[in-house]
């Protein structure tokens, strides 16, 4: 049963929310240490070995943008962070500042458990990256070091910035981009915020990998925040 | 009229004793000049001082001409020969009473002339130094109570009156405002009218006569000022005119204040509907962890629950109730967001298919089994709004049509432009909407009559916050039956080009 073995450090000030994460995570079989502010958290993980993080935003003590910087100077574990729905600027700083993923409050347990798998999944991938050259999603592929993208065994004609983007997209499997993000990785960082062209861009894009664009199978849309390649 | 006949008498009997006396005095003062021999031209002169005199003390120009012809007539009765005769012996005594009757007559014209003029001047400098005195107490006067004591007090003190103050309110019912009068016994009738039907009586009065002056606003009747009729039927021209500018001047103080009372109000308003948005934000934004709480909770304990087992309808029930409360919540957080001003709305031109497809994935998060037909446009339709905000409109319109329809219902979003705007429409075909319910559909809190409230729940608020969100990116949002097949058909459009004014 016990599929997954990974310590789960979870910084959460609300019992109630962090009782019922604690339960739905150690259900699946992940060792999970509880702490309720952000200063315990920090003293943890100085102390134990720690998989991945799971932050809710709104701590009393500390700026969860703290943590994450504090963090991200000496560890690469998946983060994610928990917050609500009208914070898109602060999921945006989240994801910006070193964060893998993050749920919106209320999240059911099974969304909770795919982003966790999914992230530990997606660690694993990105620490064996460096060796591959070809990735796949589905009846996507691509080839980084030939430059090309096959769909469902077919080559696909992709414009150089279609490339680029989509390159991007596989080197960060699963894991949510904020527009600022790609528009940076994408077009250099002199561009500044247009997100119109990234618009255009990911449209035409869209419709030539997805059946139905409003529907994308691929590359899904995070509203006010950015977008995210799926993972399965 | 007849108080005032009787005082112009008592002047003019003042007058002519007056006149009488000083021609007296000359004709005396003419007698011992004759017993000393001076010479007849001392008298003459003697009788043009005495009407110079008369013309210096009287009113008009009236009792400075009789007196001059007076004068002539004395001297030719008492000093000429022969005495005590009309009668004129030496002819060159003609022009002597030629010269006097001219002298005289141009004399008293000019000094009753001057009198007047120099008089003027006095009611003039009079007047404005009331009506300065007068602006500069109304400036420091901070209420109506003021306002209404110095205007009160000025006209005791200019008038020797007592005078009354009718307030008429915004709410058109007046208020009365005496002051007891500085110089005058006293005050006349009546305590304040309570009901409207005895203002409308007063009004009529008020206004009908002479002793009112109503103060005149620039839209409206602003108060009436009130002295008492037997002063009022005494006054001079030069008195009326230093009461009507002291109205004025009232007038512009009670404008003012009113300005001023009004702006403060419309203050405290707005400072009371921010103060009621942020309760209400602060309210939904702390019953979000509890409810998250909840939800994740049952969710939890459903999952470790057999569907058999009848402790999972009651949990899934917990989880359904707590669902449609974080719905609410996030509408009304929505709906504060635009309370706050349009401020708040963040525009930017956004994928419609993105969109689209972020309020779908919600939806069907909570009823999965469902499916939603979603047609966009082929090519990119970029519409300017603030995505999180229209995605809760199609969140709520489609949650609306989940509800109002069976599982194998047809439902479906499209969007496509026309024009200058761009089309979201949200069909379904499920039993539609009744028609007693399509004229209320986007107000607050409305829920189908048909139903009981709680049978409803959800689309009370839902619907009117769409309506709100649309308006405020300056689009329009309708419901309707559909014509060709049962169902609902829920259409709002949004301008594609941002239209500045509108925010």
């Amino acid at each position: 049963m016990n599929r997954y073995n990974e310590h789960v450090l979870l910084v959460e000030d609300d019992a109630p929310i962090r009782n019922f994460i604690a339960f739905a995570l150690q259900s699946e079989g992940f060792r999970c240490t509880p702490a309720d502010t952000g200063h315990a958290a920090l003293n943890l993980l100085l102390s134990e070995k720690v998989d991945l993080m799971l932050l809710d935003l709104g701590l009393p003590d500390l700026d969860g943008m703290e943590i994450i910087k504090r963090v991200r100077e000496w560890s690469d574990m998946p983060i994610l962070v928990v917050s609500a729905r009208d914070q898109d600027k602060e999921k945006a700083a989240a994801l910006d500042g070193g964060a893998d993923d993050y749920l919106t409050k209320p999240f059911s347990a099974t969304e909770l458990l795919a982003r966790v798998r999914v992230a530990l999944r997606h660690l694993y991938k990105q620490r064996g990256l460096q060796t591959q050259t070809s990735l796949e999603v589905g009846g996507l592929s691509i080839d980084l070091k030939k430059r090309l993208v096959h769909l469902d065994g077919e080559e696909l004609h992709v414009t150089p910035l279609e490339y680029s983007l989509l390159a991007l997209f596989f080197k960060n499997i699963g894991k949510v981009l904020t527009t600022g993000y790609i528009i940076r990785e994408v077009w250099g960082a002199g561009y500044g915020s247009d997100t119109q062209a990234l618009r255009a861009l990911m449209a035409g894009l869209r419709r030539k990998l997805e059946e139905n664009p409003a529907k994308p199978r691929y590359i899904k849309t995070e509203i006010g925040v950015g977008y995210r390649l799926v993972d399965e | 009229m007849r108080e005032k006949n009787l005082a112009t008498m008592k002047t003019a009997v003042l007058h002519v004793v007056l006149t009488v006396l000083l021609l007296g005095a000359a004709t005396a003062v003419g007698y011992l000049f004759r017993y000393l021999r001076f010479p007849e031209t001392a008298t003459v002169l003697v009788y043009l001082l005495a009407v110079l005199l008369v013309a210096w003390q009287a009113k008009g120009y009236l009792f400075g001409f009789l007196s001059s012809i007076i004068a002539t007539f004395a001297y030719n009765y008492f000093f000429t020969e022969p005495h005590y005769t009309l009668e004129v012996r030496n002819p060159s005594y003609w022009i002597t009473f030629t010269v006097m009757t001219v002298v005289a007559v141009i004399t008293s014209t000019l000094t009753s002339h001057a009198k007047r003029s120099s008089q003027e001047a006095r009611e003039k400098a009079a007047e404005t130094k009331a009506v300065y005195n007068l602006t500069y107490r109304l400036s420091d006067a901070k209420n109506m109570q003021e306002i209404t004591g110095v205007i009160l007090g000025a006209i005791s003190e200019y008038f020797y009156c007592t005078a009354e103050l009718l307030d008429i309110n915004e709410s058109e019912l007046p208020e009365y405002r005496h002051l007891k009068p500085l110089y005058v016994a006293p005050e006349r009738d009546g305590g304040p009218p309570e009901r409207k039907s005895s203002y409308v009586r007063l009004q009529k009065d008020v206004y009908a006569d002479e002793a009112a002056w109503p103060i005149l606003g620039r839209e409206s009747v602003l108060g009436i000022i009130r002295i008492p009729k037997e002063r009022a039927l005494l006054m001079s021209e030069a008195e009326r005119r230093l009461l009507r500018s002291m109205v004025e001047t009232t007038a512009m103080a009670m404008e003012r204040l009113r300005e001023a009372e009004k702006n403060i109000k419309a203050r405290e308003l707005a400072e009371q509907e921010r103060y009621r948005g942020n309760l209400l934000r602060a309210i939904s934004h702390d019953l979000r962890t509890p409810l998250s709480g909840i939800i994740g909770t049952s969710e939890m304990l459903m999952a470790m629950t057999d569907e058999s087992d009848p402790r999972h309808a009651l949990i899934r029930d917990i989880c359904t109730s707590a669902d449609w409360l974080h719905a609410m919540v996030e509408n009304i957080l929505s709906l504060t967001r635009l309370d706050d001003g349009r401020l708040l709305l963040e525009k930017q031109p956004e994928a419609a298919e993105e969109v689209v497809d972020a309020a779908v994935n919600h939806v069907l998060r909570h009823a999965p089994e469902r499916e939603i037909a979603v047609k966009t446009p082929e090519a990119l339709l970029l519409v300017p709004m603030d995505a999180t905000l229209i995605r809760q409109v199609l969140i709520n319109l489609l949650d609306n049509a989940l509800k109002h329809t069976a599982p194998e219902d047809e439902l479906s979003v499209t969007v496509d432009a026309e024009g200058r705007f761009a089309n979201f429409t949200v069909l379904d075909g499920g039993t539609g909407i009744a028609p007693d319910d399509l004229p209320n559909i986007f107000q607050p809190f409305y829920t189908t009559a048909a139903k009981q409230a709680d049978a409803g729940r959800g689309i009370g608020l839902g619907l009117a916050i769409c309506q709100a969100i649309v308006k405020a990116h300056g689009g329009a949002i309708t419901a309707r039956n559909r014509p060709d097949h049962t169902g609902a058909e829920f259409k709002f459009s949004l301008p594609l080009e941002a239209e500045n004014e509108q925010v």
